[in-house]
């Protein structure tokens, strides 16, 4: 094969997507959009020496047209199609969680163009405040591969980011998308840029009533006679109460290359969210009397410096992030006036450091140390209370943790075919410490069909969040951290033929064992408080293959899919004679999942096809399927088509998607229903301006 | 997905007989009813549901029969169910409740419905399982609004009051109004009367940095007619008693603190020794036959699978266990 072969950019071995990264410039954000304004086929070279970087490493990269394949989602929604991991939705634009190998969504690190944005409070990140549309790359770096990035993903790590426009003078995007339940999404991007500068300005407003039928299969509404005796009932044709949303997002880049090995950038992103919580099928309130409501303001900057030369590099970032949340549950309680029963307000403040240096030795030794800072303040007021003595008292804590995270790693290729790759990281969470060693290793076993080998083993640990420590009432300072020794192996392939096809895939087993799992249990008093108490072994394989062909001139085809079975199993001791949860699948934690896309390219149309299963979640730790905890599996699919056209003075882009496209009724979690078929439509233009086409 | 729905069973559970109420895990509407026969010893879970057809809902709180009718207080679904207690059939709901936790009956048409977070009991006919007033709980506003259990003694209903509270009230049921007011400890949590009508309440002293306070908890006696506590016995620091039950003669106590305790309501101070010995799990409810003195004893074991219940008789001797639904919390004896 030749040191250059063409290939189709789908998702692609971490080896040969790794090659990407000089191109990101050109090939992220609107330049998907902007290639005739279909789903694009873009064409990446595969070096033939892998990268130091991607040694050992298991990593599932998403580029922008996987990104933006359909605007209107949050990443949440990417994810689900496009990857192996478990997305736990609570319903249409509600709290979405990630998790990797059946681990929990705080087992899932999650950062921003560098910096850490879980939730400090609770560990977790809601993928559904995410907008793709703000998103270039993102990453997945599955289970022991994540201590390259941070520590405390025992389940792995997403890595968001964004990037350059790459534009060359000023440019403009403006799409609109209009859908069912009063949907309306606009986005804006605007950009200019020259030889050194680049700047963009993004923006998101998405709103909906988000009422969606469905046939509530939780209750019964009950015809009476005039005695008030039951005469019959029915299984009522019910909305999705109280689930309105508006969601405001603003993202502003500014970059500057000096053109002499420096680059600096500046990313600020600020989220204005109002949304309903839904009511659940069960909820027998007027919804018209009760207003359960979360708000959330943030504020997310990242300020970067990046300092190249041949064989070093040396980089700086620092970061804010300001999060006030709101949660309401109100009721009027007869005479007009809607009362607070709940009124929790949280404020977090996050300042962020990182340094980070890399020195290559020749072609067979890289090394990186990097140390970075996150202070976190937080000031939580859940409930207001009247004290004893009469007056006002509030229940809530006022905390701060300091939390730095240090890593040096040694990265050495002795021959073309091996790679060894040691990462020590040291953490420190306030007063308490931690050390992450990984190791990892691949071996080119055939270069013929590029077979790679890939082992690596870690041991990780992640820290108590501030409410597991501090949460009034139940927080429990005495908590130790969660540990995870995990070990996997996988194989890797890439075969293709120029201008032809290529066909790519890996598989990947692994194996972790998770100590001091956190747990939140009732106490005789009433209220929640977390202990230390499961220990649960996390197995099973990840698989993902991926498919380009041109069938065609101008006819491509692509097909990716992945595939996970990943029991994740309750070794604990039992918590008492009773107990039948030992042996068992961890609750809400799929043992099967599957996606398949499909991408249909012909000159400027474009028909994509997402499909997603779910094998049945267990309710229970105890694994028993009854009549009122049932979660049985689900199947789901989407379908668009979109239509380019390029004008003298604009490209112009018509899009049509139908969601849940065999109107499948499902629930992710219980009693929360997520909508039938939907249909979206998007309109898009990008003006010319100044360009002569 | 695939949904099995719609079919209902027939059932004819006569005789003697517990319910218990599951409250299932919060916010995921999984509670369930499970009946239990003491004389054969066998439980069927999920009785509810496969007589109806629907889900029970979220946090089934407390259940009480009158007349052949039991009602199920579902807290976080904002109704009480009314169920045939033979058949296990829907025969009324109350909706659109703040937050129910415990239903008590003044009368054919008239009971109280004491809720949290919300500052008031509100009054319902059940015969039209209609809401038909308030009764407004002084010095409480609607976010620390709490009231619980309720007893009756002549025309007044007492009613401990839980959340971030310290008091008993006296309601007078003729004119619906609070009318008096007892401060005890910090939470107390439940609330019987005994054969003497003396009322007993159990605190659990709140919980370390709470701004309401932290205390040592206590087992008050309280004289209904007087309206004054008579007596105090307090426990150890740190201790978190719960669930104060009393057997049908109305003469002994039983309650949760770890272990399960049982006091003669005449004692003049708390046993040495418990009752029955902690079983290496957390003991989530508690009831006692009023027929023949067995003791029930709920563990919800990890609060996310089918609890199981300890029956003992009234010796402490274990008779039988069986699994029911998810966090059993509360018994009805028909």
């Amino acid at each position: 094969m030749k040191n250059k072969v063409i290939l189709f950019a789908f998702l692609l071995l971490p080896v040969l997507l790794r090659a990407q990264s000089d191109q990101s410039a050109k090939d992220t954000g609107a330049a998907a959009w902007r290639e005739k304004g279909v789903v694009a086929i873009r064409e990446v070279p595969v070096w033939g020496q892998r990268p130091m970087k991607s040694i050992g490493v298991q990593e599932t990269k998403f580029d922008s047209v996987v990104l933006k394949e359909n605007i209107a989602l949050s990443i949440a929604d990417v994810l689900t199609f496009n990857s192996s991991i478990f997305v736990k939705q609570y319903g249409r634009a509600t709290l979405s969680t990630v998790s990797f190998r059946g681990t929990g969504p705080s087992h899932t690190q999650v950062t921003w163009n560098g910096m850490r944005i879980n939730n400090p409070m609770l560990g977790m990140t809601d993928f559904s405040m995410i907008p793709s549309y703000f998103i270039d790359d993102a990453s997945l770096l599955h289970g022991t591969s994540s201590v390259n990035e941070a520590g405390g993903g025992l389940g792995g790590l997403v890595k968001l980011s964004t990037a350059p426009a790459a534009a060359d003078g000023f440019g403009l995007q403006y799409i609109q998308g209009i859908g069912m339940y009063r949907t309306f999404d606009e986005f804006l991007r605007l950009t200019w840029g020259d030889e050194r500068w680049q700047v963009s300005t993004r923006a998101v407003y998405q709103s909906s009533a988000n009422d969606y039928k469905y046939r509530n299969r939780d209750k019964k509404e009950n015809i009476y006679d005039e005695d008030m005796n039951i005469i019959g009932s029915y299984y009522p044709v019910e909305r999705n109460k109280s689930g309105a949303f508006d969601d405001v997002h603003v993202l502003q880049e500014v970059y500057y290359n000096t053109g002499r090995g420096d680059r600096f950038g500046l990313n600020a992103w600020y989220i204005n969210s109002n949304r309903e919580l839904p009511l659940l099928t069960t909820d027998y309130a007027d919804d018209m009397q009760v207003e359960n409501r979360q708000r959330e303001h943030t504020l997310r900057s990242v300020l970067s410096w990046d300092h190249y030369r041949n064989d070093w590099k040396i980089a700086a970032k620092a970061g804010y992030i300001h999060t006030w949340m709101a949660y309401d549950y109100r009721r009027d309680p007869g005479n007009g006036v809607m009362t607070s029963m709940t009124r929790s307000r949280s404020n977090v403040d996050t300042f962020y450091g990182q340094a980070e240096g890399e020195y290559s030795v020749g072609d067979k030794w890289l090394f990186t140390a990097n140390v970075s800072l996150h202070q976190h303040f937080v000031k939580s007021t859940d409930k207001n209370i009247i004290l004893q003595e009469g007056g006002k008292g509030i229940v809530g804590y006022d905390k701060g943790r300091i939390e730095l995270d240090g890593s040096v790693s040694a990265k050495w290729r002795p021959t073309e075919r091996l790679g060894l790759s040691a990462v020590l990281r040291e953490q420190m969470y306030g007063t308490k410490w931690a050390t992450i060693p990984a190791f990892f290793a691949d071996y080119l076993l055939s270069k013929r069909g590029h077979v790679v080998a890939k082992a690596s083993v870690s041991r990780n640990y992640r820290f108590p969040t501030l409410n597991d420590l501090y949460f009034l009432p139940g927080g429990n300072p005495g908590l130790k951290n969660e540990s995870g020794f995990q070990y996997e192996a996988g194989l890797s392939f890439a075969v293709g033929k120029e201008e032809t096809y290529t066909l790519s895939g890996s598989a990947s087993w692994y194996d972790q064992h998770i100590d001091d799992w956190i747990l939140w249990l009732p106490t005789a008093k009433g209220f929640f408080s977390p202990v230390n108490i499961k220990k649960v072994h996390a197995y099973g394989v990840e698989a993902q293959a991926d498919l380009a062909v041109a069938l065609a001139k101008e006819l491509k085809l692509g097909l990716n899919g992945t595939f996970s079975w990943s029991p994740s199993i309750n070794e604990g001791e039992p918590m008492s004679p009773a107990d039948q949860s030992v042996g068992k699948q961890l609750p809400y934690e799929p043992e099967y999942s599957a996606t398949v896309t499909g991408r249909l390219t012909y000159r400027s149309w474009g028909l994509l096809y997402q499909f997603c299963y779910y094998s049945e979640r267990y309710t229970m730790s105890s694994n028993d399927i009854t009549l009122t905890g049932s979660l049985t599996p689900y199947l789901m699919n989407n379908l668009s088509l979109e239509k380019g056209f390029a004008f003298r003075w604009a490209d112009l882009s018509l899009k049509g998607t139908i969601n849940n496209l065999f109107n499948e009724e499902y629930l992710s979690v219980l009693s929360r229903p997520m909508p039938r078929m939907n249909v979206e439509f998007f309109i898009g233009i990008k003006p010319k301006w100044g360009k002569r086409k | 997905m695939k949904w099995d729905y719609g079919t209902t069973e027939e059932f004819s559970a006569s005789g003697t007989g517990l319910f218990i109420t599951n409250e299932g895990m919060f916010q995921y509407g999984n509670a369930t009813l499970s009946y239990y026969d003491p004389e054969t010893k066998s439980v069927e879970n999920e009785v509810f549901y496969r007589a109806n057809a629907m889900k029970l809902g979220d946090v089934a709180q407390s259940m009480t029969i009158r007349d052949g009718v039991g009602w199920i207080v579902v807290n976080n679904s904002h109704v009480i169910f009314a169920i045939d207690i033979n058949t296990f059939k829907e025969v009324g709901r109350i909706t659109n409740l703040a937050s129910p936790r415990y239903i008590h009956f003044v009368s054919d048409e008239k009971a109280y419905v004491t809720q949290i977070w919300d500052n008031r009991i509100f009054i319902v006919n059940p015969k039209r399982y209609e809401i038909t007033g308030y009764i407004e709980c002084p010095n409480m506003a609607m976010e620390s609004g709490s009231t619980e259990q309720m007893v009756q003694y002549g025309k007044y209903v007492f009613v401990n009051c839980w959340s971030y509270q310290n008091r008993i009230l006296k309601i007078d049921t003729e004119t619906d109004r609070v009318v008096d007011e007892l401060v005890v400890g910090i939470q107390p949590t439940s609330l019987v009367m005994d054969k003497n009508y003396k009322l007993w309440t159990i605190t659990d002293g709140g919980y370390e940095k709470s701004p309401y306070g932290y205390e040592t908890p206590s087992l008050y006696r309280i004289d209904a007619a007087r309206f004054e506590i008579e007596k105090q016995f307090r426990f150890k620091p740190g201790d978190s008693p719960s669930e104060v039950q009393i057997n049908g003669e109305g003469d002994k106590l039983f309650w949760i603190n770890n272990d399960i305790w049982s006091m003669d309501v005449e004692a003049d101070r708390v046993p040495v020794r418990p009752f029955l010995k902690y079983r290496d799990t957390k003991y989530y409810g508690l009831t006692v036959n009023p027929r023949n003195g067995d003791v029930y004893v709920a563990d919800a074991i990890d609060y996310q699978q089918q609890g199981v219940i300890y029956r003992y008789t009234a010796d402490g001797e274990p008779v039988d266990e069986f699994y029911v639904g998810v966090t059993p919390g509360a018994f009805c004896w028909k």
